[in-house]
Order: structure tokens, then C-alpha cells, then sequence
């Protein structure tokens, strides 16, 4: 009835087709990041997610046609009804925390939970601490976050900020790229499953020693 | 809690869901509530298999051989979608389809002497098919083509028949089909469960032949589509849709009250808050002293390790026991699915039985759909009452649902919901009313 979901669509005009599910307490900026990332934009007055299905924009990722379908929780977070059908099918997840406030933090290993329990066996997980435009009101410290995501063998934490265009893209683009490389990897068979570990190391895009701190955007 | 809304919907279930994204699309504040921890209500896919056994109160956990336990997602009503029928219809206005895949059954099934045959979906199929002699072939073709020529706004393709008037008896009689063709094509295509419709005006029964054969000539295997990880999903799909267009949703939430004034409803108190609506949909369990029970339905879930004998390994099939086979007024259905679907562990059949009550033995009554089974690992038996509505909420503002039947499709289901949309809003349901009023996906395609 509609497209197909698998990974790799040679017959269409791209070369990766990859669905991806945001989550994560509400507001904490989710829409704002999907925005962004398919438009540049920011919209302020953005209220309790409504209206947004999902987002769909295609990156060029060396070479390769890439086609990432963004989808949003249409506010059913708010009171942890989304349902079992989002978590299906997703090849990735982005949990997203607002570096503001504690608690949105603090709620991550529940979204990892679900994650694990609705989701597929192989989903690919990275956590993002948006409004770091706010810095002077932060909460969360990037080092925290960091042993969280080792703890959990997640793919890596980015700071963003929708606001100020801090590291929209580079969320995806990361995401894009550990998706293909994963993809690439069946190519070889199934000896290549046993020769090499599936599951990357967290990837800490720390911004460099002297700014671990605090972030200076 | 504690807000006004202009809907308020009680229960998760399919049809609740449904009324709950049609209200919404269409600019309503909805709140949408259930007791449950999980969506769907009564059409819900229990999982994981764990769950099930807890739900029947089976002791111990699943065995070993069950596999893992996230794999299943068990339906606890039996149905398929018919492809050309009113809830895909729905699917396709709301683009639901977005969220969901489907399956095409891989065949029906009809019961007759004790032994099962195919219900043909090819012309050579009929030919081949020893369900009728090739003379009773001949006029039952006839039948069809008069049949699929049968437009109700073109009394030239009426031929002498009065759709209003005639009867089903007199439309046999006229094309002289014998018993055997009779049963077969009241029960396995206009799928009646009984024999009441042989006498009542026939445009009824000429339109149901002819949504079966327009859903076969749809996929070309059977009439049945089926949603991946099992019908649960349905529900969930247009409570995303609900959600889309701002439905508040909270599972998990004990209703204590349903507040009326002056014999209209007012809100509903939950965990000591109120929201207040202007007017409420619910399922039947949140209302018990506003419904009436009309009958029963015994349902048995059926775990097995093989594809039904004779089905020629089918991972999915409909099997009809028409009721004058084994001496009863209903008949007896069996909707299988398997672990193709994403419902079961990888070589696992779910196979549900199903009819509506007739005695106080009610398992007994559907001992032969049970041999057909055999071996069974694991049974899950529930028996259900009909409820319907007291009174059509006009008063009260209280639209209630009605339970699903033992029917295994979801045409009465779509029925119900028009009809509920009718005395909510005082229009004629219109699909068009249906489709998404601006763009939610954003970006190229």
C-alpha cells in the first residue's frame, strides 16, 4: 500500500531510503530540530507538536543519494502514549533532552527502554541536548551525558541548537553515515557479522578540552 | 484533565479510534482516554505472549517452544480487511496506509461434508473446483455476470428483478441454482451467517456478492487483506492520526465517573479531575447500565505448530462451516494467520474460532472447526456478549459503540461508525470528510 521500507531502493531516484523516529520528553525542542533540518529555519512560536507527520529530506553523503524520513511524535509523548507502531520499523532513533532542564534528562533511559522493548534488535540510537544556545541556564553537563550514552553503547551526543542552526545537520548527516556503513556491512555476507563488531563505540563530538565545560554558541 | 474539550472519547478500540481521528481531522477538541495500559480495547494484538496467558489466566508462563514472547501480537477479535470494502476505504482517505503494511490472505475456505474446499478465486479454480456440478457451473456463471452487471441506478441492468421487492429465494429460483450453489454463495460470498436473508429483498445480498468479488478482482487471491504485526495496529494508526490533528491521549486512566446534568453529559472524573466536553464516545464497558446485551460470542484462539491440512500450506486463510453443515443457525468461522504476518514466533500459526452463541455449551457448538485444527498447542477460549446501545444518545450526548460481532470482517464495524457520526453531528457521513485537511509531511516526494 505504500512504499517499501527497506533500506536500500536502487529502482528509485535514491540509493538509501532510512526511517528515523525523534522522541523524548515534550518540549524539549524535537519539532524545532525536525524543522530545521528540513528548511534551515527556525519558528518560534511553535507550540505542542501538531500538524507534523514526518519530514522528509534527501542528503548527498559521498556520493550516495540519501533519504531520511524524519517522523514526530504528534505530541503523544506528553503523557507516554505513543504508540508500539511508531517504535516499528524505525532503523534509527534520536532521543532528545533540553540541556535546561534536569528532568528532561533524567527521563532518557525511559525512551531507551522503549526503544529496546517496541523497536527493532539493530536500532541505531543517538542522543542530542537541545537549546545550548542557552548556556547560561544549562543543567546538564555535555560530560554527563557522554557517560550516559557509553553506558548505553549509543552511537554519540551531540549538543544542538534549532535557534542559533548549531549542529542540526550534522545530526543527521552522522546518522546518514553510521546507517550506511551498517547497511554496507550485509553486503559481505554473513561472515563479515562474525569478523566484525556491528555496534560502534560512542563517538563524542566533543568541541574540544578547553570548552567541555560549558558551550560557548 | 481539568479542560474543556469538545469531545471527549472513552476506550481505544478500533471504532473509538477511528471516530476519535474523523473528530479531530476536523477541528474538534478531542480527549481520548482508555483504562488500559495499551490501544485497542477489545480489537486489540495482545503482546507479548506473556500477556495473553495473564489475560486468560493460564498458569505459568508460555513454554520454551512458544519462542519469544515480543514476538507474538495475538488478536482477540478475528477479522480481515475486505479489499475493496468500507474500512479500507477509510484507510485511504486518511492515508492511514502511511503507518501500516498489509498482506493479501492467501485463500478462503468453505467446510462441507466434513472435508474443506477452496472457495475459487480464478475462473479455472470454479472449473476445477468440485464444490458444483459442471451444469449447476453453468447457470452459477450466469449468475455472476448478472451480478456484476447489477447497477442499483440502472433499472435496465435490473432484468425483471425488483431489488426492493424479490426476494433472494425468487432471485435463485430465477436462475435455477440448487442448494448446493445456494449455501455456498450465501455464506461464502455474501458471507450472511445465517440463512435469514434467503427472505428479504435481494439488493442487499446482490451488493455483498458483489463487494467479494470486487475485493478478489483486487488482488486476485482472495478478498482478505491483513495488517502486519496483526490488526491491533488499526486502531493505533488513526489514534496517530487523531493525535496529528491535536487528540490528547492517555492510556492507563481508571474512569471513575461520567458526569451528566440534567440528563446530558458534562465531562468525565478521572483520578479526582474533571474534564469537561460537549459530547462523549465510548465503548460499551464504559457504560454497562446504558447498553443491552442481544447475544453472545465465543471466540477460541488457537496456538498451533502447522498449517491447517488441506489449505496447501497456507499462512493465512478464512475457513466457513456454513451453519446447515453442522446443524446450527450461524455459522462457524476460522481466521488463521502466522508468524508470515509478524504475529507469531517464526513457525507459529495463530488460528481463532469464532461464531455467535446458540447453546449453553457454546464449545461443544464448535467442535468440528476445532478438528479441523488438530493438534492444538495452546487454546484461549472467551465468550462475550453482544452490547448495543439503549438509546441513540441524543438526549444524553452520549454516542455509544456497539461490540464487535462475530462477523470477520469490519463492514458492520464501518456501519456503526457512520451511524455514530450521523447522530453526533446531524450530517450524512461523507468519506471525503475523512481526508487530512493540509499538508503533515513535510519536505520533497
Amino acid at each position: 500500500m505504500h512504499f517499501s521500507s527497506s533500506a536500500r531502493a536502487a529502482d528509485e531516484n535514491f540509493d538509501y531510503l532510512f526511517k528515523i523516529i525523534l522522541i523524548g520528553d515534550s518540549n524539549v525542542g524535537k519539532t524545532c530540530v525536525v524543522q530545521h533540518f528540513k528548511s534551515g529555519v527556525y519558528t518560534e512560536t511553535q507550540q505542542n507538536t501538531i500538524g507534523v507527520d514526518f519530514t522528509v529530506r534527501s542528503l548527498d553523503i559521498d556520493g550516495k543519494k540519501v533519504k531520511m524520513q524524519v517522523w514526530d511524535t504528534a505530541g503523544q509523548e506528553r503523557f507516554r502514549t505513543i504508540t508500539q507502531s511508531y517504535y516499528r520499523s524505525a532503523h534509527a532513533a534520536i532521543i532528545a533532552y533540553d540541556l535546561t532542564r534536569r528532568s528532561t534528562f533524567e527521563s532518557i533511559p525511559h525512551w531507551i527502554h522503549e526503544i529496546e522493548k517496541y523497536g527493532a534488535a539493530n536500532v541505531v540510537i543517538m542522543l542530542i541536548g537541545n537549546k545550548c544556545d542557552l548556556w547560561e541556564k544549562r543543567h546538564v553537563l555535555f560530560e554527563d551525558a557522554c557517560t550516559l550514552a557509553e553506558k548505553y553503547g549509543l552511537l554519540a551526543v551531540l549538543e544542538t541548537s534549532a535557534k542559533e542552526s548549531k549542529n542540526i545537520e550534522e545530526v543527521f548527516v552522522l546518522m546518514a553515515k553510521e546507517l550506511i556503513a551498517r547497511n554496507s556491512l550485509h553486503l559481505y555476507g554473513e561472515s563479515a557479522l562474525n569478523g566484525l563488531p556491528l555496534d560502534s563505540s560512542p563517538v563524542l563530538m566533543a568541541q574540544g578540552p578547553s570548552e567541555k565545560t560549558h558551550c560557548t554558541c | 484533565m481539568n479542560e474543556e474539550y469538545d469531545v471527549i472519547v472513552l476506550g481505544t478500540g478500533l471504532t473509538e479510534c477511528i471516530l476519535s481521528g474523523i473528530m479531530s481531522v476536523n477541528g474538534k477538541k478531542v480527549l481520548h482516554m482508555d483504562r488500559n495500559p495499551y490501544y485497542g480495547g477489545e480489537s486489540a494484538s495482545i503482546t507479548p505472549l506473556e500477556d495473553l496467558y495473564k489475560r486468560f489466566k493460564i498458569p505459568g508462563s508460555p513454554p520454551e517452544s512458544m519462542g519469544r514472547g515480543r514476538d507474538w501480537n495475538v488478536d482477540l477479535i478475528p477479522k480481515f480487511l475486505m479489499a475493496n470494502g468500507q474500512l479500507v476505504k477509510m484507510l485511504l482517505y486518511t492515508e492511514v496506509t502511511r503507518y501500516l503494511d498489509f498482506k493479501v490472505t492467501e485463500g478462503s475456505f468453505v467446510y462441507k461434508g466434513g472435508k474443506i474446499y477452496k472457495v475459487p478465486s480464478t475462473e479455472a479454480e470454479a472449473l476445477a473446483s468440485s464444490l458444483m456440478g459442471l451444469f449447476e457451473k453453468r447457470r452459477f456463471r450466469k449468475f455472476l455476470v448478472y451480478v456484476a452487471n447489477f447497477d442499483e441506478k440502472d433499472p435496465r441492468t435490473f432484468e425483471g428483478i425488483d431489488p426492493k421487492k424479490t426476494t433472494m429465494r425468487d432471485v435463485y429460483k430465477k436462475f435455477d441454482l440448487g442448494q448446493d450453489v445456494i449455501d455456498f454463495t450465501g455464506h461464502a460470498l455474501a458471507l450472511y451467517r445465517t440463512d435469514d436473508y434467503l427472505d428479504q429483498p435481494c439488493y442487499e445480498t446482490i451488493n455483498r456478492i458483489k463487494l467479494y468479488s470486487e475485493s478478489l478482482a483486487r488482488y486476485g487471491k482472495s478478498p482478505y487483506l491483513y495488517p502486519l504485526y496483526g490488526l491491533g495496529e488499526l486502531p493505533q494508526g488513526f489514534a496517530r492520526l487523531s493525535a496529528i490533528y491535536g487528540g490528547t491521549y492517555m492510556l492507563n486512566k481508571p474512569i471513575e465517573e461520567i458526569i451528566v446534568q440534567n440528563g446530558k453529559v458534562i465531562g468525565v472524573k478521572s483520578e479526582g479531575e474533571i474534564a469537561r466536553c460537549k459530547q462523549l464516545i465510548c465503548d460499551p464497558s464504559y457504560v454497562k447500565d446504558r447498553v443491552e446485551k442481544v447475544g453472545q460470542v465465543i471466540r477460541v484462539i488457537c496456538i498451533l505448530s502447522h498449517p491447517i491440512k488441506n489449505t496447501n500450506d497456507a499462512n493465512s486463510c478464512q475457513i466457513i462451516i456454513p451453519q446447515n453443515q453442522v446443524n446450527r443457525k450461524s455459522d462457524i468461522y476460522v481466521c488463521m494467520i502466522s508468524f508470515a504476518h509478524n504475529v507469531a514466533a517464526q513457525g507459529k500459526y495463530i488460528a481463532i474460532v469464532s461464531t455467535t452463541v446458540e447453546t449453553k455449551e457454546p464449545e461443544k457448538e464448535i467442535r468440528p472447526a476445532l478438528e479441523l485444527l488438530e493438534p492444538i498447542e495452546q487454546k484461549f477460549v472467551s465468550i462475550s456478549d453482544l452490547l448495543v446501545p439503549k438509546d441513540l444518545g441524543t438526549e444524553s450526548q452520549i454516542f455509544i459503540s456497539r461490540t464487535y460481532d462475530a462477523t470477520t470482517h469490519f463492514e458492520t464495524t464501518c456501519d456503526d461508525i457512520k451511524n455514530i457520526y450521523k447522530r453526533m453531528t446531524g450530517s450524512e457521513f461523507d468519506f471525503e470528510e475523512m481526508k487530512r485537511k493540509k499538508n503533515d509531511i513535510y519536505g520533497e516526494d
